[in-house]
């Protein structure tokens, strides 16, 4: 731009020409910015900013010699300006800008040698922590593979044992159910000989007792018939054995044999139960359900109550005489154990679960205490007042029917208010090795 | 009716011999008078109905009333039953059944076998004693063939 002023106020003094004068005033217009420009683009630089304070005070040197050229030329001073050219002052103001010029442009290169030095230095350090980066994906990416593989490794090999357990479960399933079965069938059998041959021995006490009976009796009218001294006294107290005495000790032992008859009998039922073959079928639950509220029906209104059988009701494939036993059994109990201060009132509704339906058998009789829920399933045990007759075998019988049918019975009472026994069923009972009848049982 | 019906002879397997004891003094009662022969054994029971050698021939010409109980402790009654109906001296002879069975099963079992009436003795001795007394009065009028 300096060049462009010189070159066009030599060719304005040479020739007196303003045109020549456009690209020196174009150029001087443009020489301040541009020196602003540069100033900013070396601000960070001390050494550079002192350069370029000497480049723009050479540059105004110049520039001012420029204008004192144009301004004589102008004047029409030609000559004088000449002068003022061809004295070495134009040539040494232009030598003293190029030179501080190039020196700022070495001091320029040396800063962007070493730029450049920075930057291969810092490229160095960025290939060697690429290096290490790719080291450390490697290896990542190796530790992910090895536990890939460790872990397919193991999930095969469980895999493997899985279907191993699955091929020998069946079979262990069956070795299980067998050896239930034959557990349950001994235990069946047991109770059934040692019922029965428990019986032998009861019918020779009832039958002796009887006959002691029999015999007392004779003695007795015998000594009635006799009359007796009574100064006697072994005589007083052989009449007093024959007519208190021993009737009582009879008693005694004739009510005992009679309960324990009674408990056998049951102990007897309850195995031949649990050894009867069950017979599957379709049952119309609702109507079983009338049915069996029907055999209860005139003592249900006899005390006053009523007896409601909920619909719907679904229906079971199921043993169909061991339901009954089952179902007759909680709804004599409710009849029998109703509280007497208040109607009876019977309820019987079907609740759908899955593949089980819960048949709830509800009552708002005298209710079961809360330690006894679990016992009033026991056999011989029975819970509460004990003013009906009865064995406490009849939920005892009852639970065992219900799991043989592949359910289970549960209780809910509180005392005084009611009793809800729920019976779980399955909806379609599939028959099982176990609980199979035992064929062969003599005695 | 058989010329002498007391010839009947009442053979009474049965191994409780308080039961023995009980049926034979309710039979008594009953007014039954011909001769009891218990035997606490099946394998005696047979013996003598079948003789030493099994085949029957010591029965011929005897009138039999077989009381049997099926409990018993060489060997069970319905093998008595099967083997007494099985011979053909004996097969006519009358076999009555007394026992504290009363399984359904059983009591078609001893029916199939040929047995003439199944008893279940009941512990109620009232029961026991008015069956026994019954049987008693049954086999009085009871014709009982001899045996061939």
């Amino acid at each position: 731009l300096l060049l462009d002023a010189e070159t066009s106020q030599r060719g304005f003094l040479l020739t007196q020409d303003p045109k020549y004068l456009e690209p020196y005033e174009a150029a001087r217009r443009q020489i301040g910015p541009d020196m602003e420009r540069l100033k900013q683009l070396h601000q960070s630089d001390p050494e550079q900013e002192r350069m370029l304070e000497d480049l723009s005070r050479v540059v105004s040197d110049k520039l001012a010699e420029l204008a004192q050229t144009i301004a004589l030329a102008q004047a029409g001073n030609v000559a004088a300006a000449l002068d003022i050219v061809k004295s070495d002052r134009g040539r040494e103001s232009t030598e003293a800008v190029r030179k501080t010029l190039s020196d700022l442009l070495a001091g320029a290169d040396i800063r962007l040698g070493a730029d450049i030095q920075d930057m291969s230095s810092g490229a160095r350090y960025l290939s060697f922590a690429t290096i290490i980066g790719a080291l450390l994906v490697f290896l990542v990416g190796a530790g992910s593979l090895f536990i890939v593989v460790r872990y397919t490794r193991d999930l095969v090999r469980a895999r493997t044992e899985v279907q191993t357990l699955n091929e020998t479960l069946e079979e262990r399933v069956q070795e299980r159910t067998t050896d239930l079965a034959r557990a349950n069938d001994e235990i069946q059998r047991f109770a059934y000989i040692v019922s029965h041959d428990l019986r032998a021995p009861l019918v020779n006490i009832m039958g002796f007792t009887s006959e002691l009976e029999a015999g007392v009796g004779t003695v007795r009218r015998f000594f009635d018939e006799v009359d007796v001294d009574a100064t006697n006294t072994t005589a007083g107290e052989a009449k007093l054995a024959l007519k208190e005495d021993m009737p009582e000790a009879i008693g005694f032992i004739r009510a005992s044999s009679t309960r324990m008859d009674g408990l056998i009998n049951a102990i007897l039922r309850l195995s031949r139960e649990g050894r009867r073959t069950l017979k599957l079928e379709r049952v119309d639950f609702g109507d079983l359900l009338d049915l069996l509220a029907a055999n209860i029906q005139h003592q249900v209104s006899e005390a006053g109550g009523e007896i409601a059988v909920i619909r719907p009701i679904p229906a079971l494939v199921s043993d169909r005489l061991a339901l009954e036993q089952i179902f007759g059994n909680l709804l004599d109990n409710a009849v029998k154990y109703r509280d007497r201060n208040r109607a009876l009132r019977i309820t019987i509704r079907a609740v759908e679960a899955g593949r089980n339906v819960h048949f709830e058998v509800s009552d708002n009789g005298r209710g079961v205490a809360k330690e006894d829920h679990e016992r009033i399933f026991e056999l011989f045990r029975r819970s509460g007042v004990q003013d009906r007759p009865g064995e406490g075998i009849g939920l005892a019988h009852v639970r065992a029917l219900a799991r043989r049918l592949g359910g289970d019975i549960t209780v809910e009472s509180e005392l005084g208010v009611g009793t809800t026994f729920r019976v779980s069923l399955p909806r379609v009972l599939r028959q099982q090795g176990l609980g199979q009848a035992v064929e062969g049982v003599n005695s | 009716m058989s010329s002498e019906p007391q010839a009947v002879t009442i053979v009474m397997v049965e191994d409780d011999e308080g039961h023995a004891r009980l049926i034979e003094k309710n039979i008594r009662r009953a007014g039954v008078n011909n001769e009891i022969i218990p035997f606490t054994d099946g394998t005696s029971a047979l013996g003598y109905m079948l003789g030493s050698d099994g085949s029957g021939e010591a029965s011929a010409r005897r009138h039999l009333l077989v009381l049997l109980d099926l409990n018993l402790p060489d060997m069970t009654g319905v093998d008595i039953l099967a083997k007494v109906k099985a011979n053909r001296h004996t097969r006519r002879s009358p076999v009555v059944i007394l026992t504290t069975t009363d399984d359904q099963r059983e009591i078609q079992r001893c029916y199939d076998l040929g047995a003439n009436v199944y008893i279940t003795k009941p512990v109620n001795y009232e029961s026991f004693a008015n069956a026994i007394r019954q049987l008693g009065l049954f086999f009085s009028v009871m014709q009982i063939p001899e045996t061939d």
